[in-house]
């Protein structure tokens, strides 16, 4: 049996929770100290006003009414004109700046005969409480008679058979799931926020501990908070490895480098670009870009490590004309540092790009740039949830790596993203009689057959050049060269 | 001696209410003297008065006067504490 679903209107949520909240239920959202429980929430009325024209109740128990107003228009919510036309109501329950003493028993009869009036009165089909953990601060001697009475307002809303969220707090993010054990009687549906430190990075995540009788995706999904877009969920547990394989072959914009990889990529495959700083990277890049001219693609490039001033410069000193492109409409360039904003809001703001620009080629240089800005675990995450992305959307990538050692070596880059790409291309240098000479390899292609010879690789102001073979030296991969004496 | 202004918020008949509306009016008569307004709110009535007041607990006493306000909860049912938070001290008897 699978119980029915209200969508929330958050595409993402709606995406990992396979149809949205239960309908008519309460679902427990929990989570530490500003991990947007009061944001998600929020959302939730929001949503269901503007999308689904389902008036909502907001039950504050902690945050005073006016601060939670501010946010809300923050993101450009009009809670102004919502309020006014009665499809928003405020419940206020925060605590009052009088000194409250108890003496005797009391029961929250006057709290559930005006929620359920607020509920009546817009007829209200969503509820948010937030959060209940303040009410046994708010009554802190007397968290029994609270247990009790918030049985009877778990009990008030099933029988209101509006969709609920209650907000409670955590104190540790992996751990008890409430700091007040609220679980206990709201046990049905449990949603959990985590905003994890690790190594001086944010990360936070959504994880949908039970939805009882229904699916849902399982495991923690990124997600980030998007000016526009409040919440948005990364859904890595929810993507399908099912993306059409094309045999169509696009130019990588270097004639021999086509010939090496059996006619170019293949479009839509992800392809990697290793090299050390200064072995060409960017020369591959610029080339693959060059490349759109032929066929009148669209190419995007993210650059994170130099400015679009420096680039169509060095451009201009291959014979590549950036500008030209960008004024046929054909390239579009966006530079940033990966520091100004969390992997999933990069991740966003490319699929935003992606939405508008409609772009046949991605080059990302370089990938290791980027990964500065996230743990390793979230990189990873981003890039299985980007190449899956553009696998979708058949978009031809080529990111770029930088290792570490001049000659020889890999990056950890490589190592999270290797797997899922179809071609990798080593840059490397060989250090022969007193000189640095480039060198280029194709190490794996997918579904192709390519030249396992490791070539001559120079840069003139023509551009790239494809050369001959290493013949007679062997150890250029792991950094040592020797020569062999050929009989 | 100052005037004292209270409200008290009630449900029906419940046994919490009943309970703290007895021994307000006994503290008031023994030892308020007539120096004091009493207005008892039974929520099921008249709601808004709560939604303003932005009451939770049932029952809840508001002290409007003398300042500052203050509230206490519970059905009142230890005097001596309730008089304390009232501010009221036997010397009044």
């Amino acid at each position: 049996m699978n119980l029915q679903k209200l969508e929330t209107g958050n595409a993402s949520f709606d995406h990992i929770s396979h149809g949205g909240l239960p309908i008519g239920r309460t679902t427990l959202v929990a989570g530490s100290s500003g991990s947007a429980k009061t944001l998600f929430g929020a959302q939730f009325l929001a949503l269901g006003i503007q999308l689904f024209d389902q008036p909502g109740v907001f039950v504050t128990f902690e945050e005073q009414v006016d601060d939670i107003r501010k946010h809300l228009r923050s993101f450009h919510w009009d809670i102004d004109t919502w309020e006014k036309e009665g499809k928003w109501i405020f419940v206020d329950a925060a605590p009052k700046e009088e000194i409250i003493i108890a003496v005797g028993d009391f029961d929250l009869s006057a709290f559930r005969i005006r929620l359920e009036r607020a509920v009546m009165k817009c007829n209200a089909q969503r509820v948010v409480i937030d959060s209940i953990g303040s009410i046994f601060t708010q009554f802190h001697e007397e968290t029994h008679t609270i247990r009790r009475e918030l049985i009877q307002v778990a009990l008030t809303l099933s029988r209101l058979n509006a969709t609920s969220i209650i907000t409670a707090e955590r104190l540790e993010e992996y751990g008890n799931i409430t700091r007040f054990g609220v679980e206990e009687f709201l046990t049905d549906n449990v949603v959990i926020l985590r905003n994890v430190l690790h190594n001086e990075k944010r990360r936070r995540t959504i994880e949908i501990l039970k939805f009882r009788g229904s699916d849902h995706e399982k495991g923690e999904n990124p997600f980030t908070i998007n000016a526009e877009k409040a919440i948005v969920i990364i859904p890595l547990s929810a993507m399908i490895l099912k993306h059409t394989s094309s045999i169509e072959r696009v130019t990588s914009g270097i004639p021999a480098l086509d010939e090496m990889i059996d006619g170019g990529f293949y479009k839509g495959s992800i392809n990697l670009v290793s090299g050390a700083i200064g072995a060409g990277k960017t020369l591959l890049v610029a080339n693959f870009i060059n490349g759109i001219r032929e066929k009148k693609e669209r190419c995007l490039l993210m650059a994170f490590e130099e400015s679009s001033a420096q680039l169509y410069r060095n451009a201009t000193g291959w014979g590549i004309d950036f500008k030209q492109l960008e004024d046929e409409g054909l390239l579009k360039v966006i530079c940033v540092y990966p520091e100004i904003s969390s992997l999933e809001d990069h991740f966003i703001n490319i699929q935003e790009i992606v939405k508008t620009f409609k772009p046949d080629r991605i080059a990302i240089d370089s990938l290791s740039a980027l990964s500065r800005a996230s743990s390793d675990k979230g990189f990873r995450e981003f890039i299985i949830a980007f190449t899956a992305y553009l696998k979708h959307q058949e978009i031809t990538g080529l990111f770029t790596s930088n290792t570490p050692l001049l000659a020889g070596g890999t990056s950890d880059t490589e190592g999270n993203i290797s797997p899922i790409t179809d071609t990798i291309i080593l840059l490397r240098y060989v250090e022969m009689s007193g000189e640095m000479q480039r060198s280029i390899a194709v190490l794996k292609m997918r579904g192709s057959k390519h030249d396992s010879a490791i070539r001559k690789f120079t840069i003139s102001d023509k551009g790239a050049n494809i050369g001959k073979h290493f013949e007679g030296i062997s150890g250029i991969l792991t950094g040592n060269p020797m020569l062999i004496k050929l009989e | 001696m100052s005037m004292h202004v209270f409200q008290l918020f009630i449900n029906g008949h419940s046994l919490n209410s009943i309970e703290a509306v007895d021994t307000l009016l006994k503290i008031c008569r023994e030892n308020l003297n007539g120096n004091y307004q009493l207005e008892i709110v039974d929520i099921q009535k008249d709601p808004d008065k709560a939604e303003e007041a932005g009451i939770i607990a049932i029952p809840t006493l508001i002290r409007m006067e003398p300042a500052p306000v203050n509230r206490i909860i519970g059905a009142l049912n230890v005097r001596s504490r309730v008089l304390a938070g009232l501010g009221i001290s036997s010397m009044h008897k």
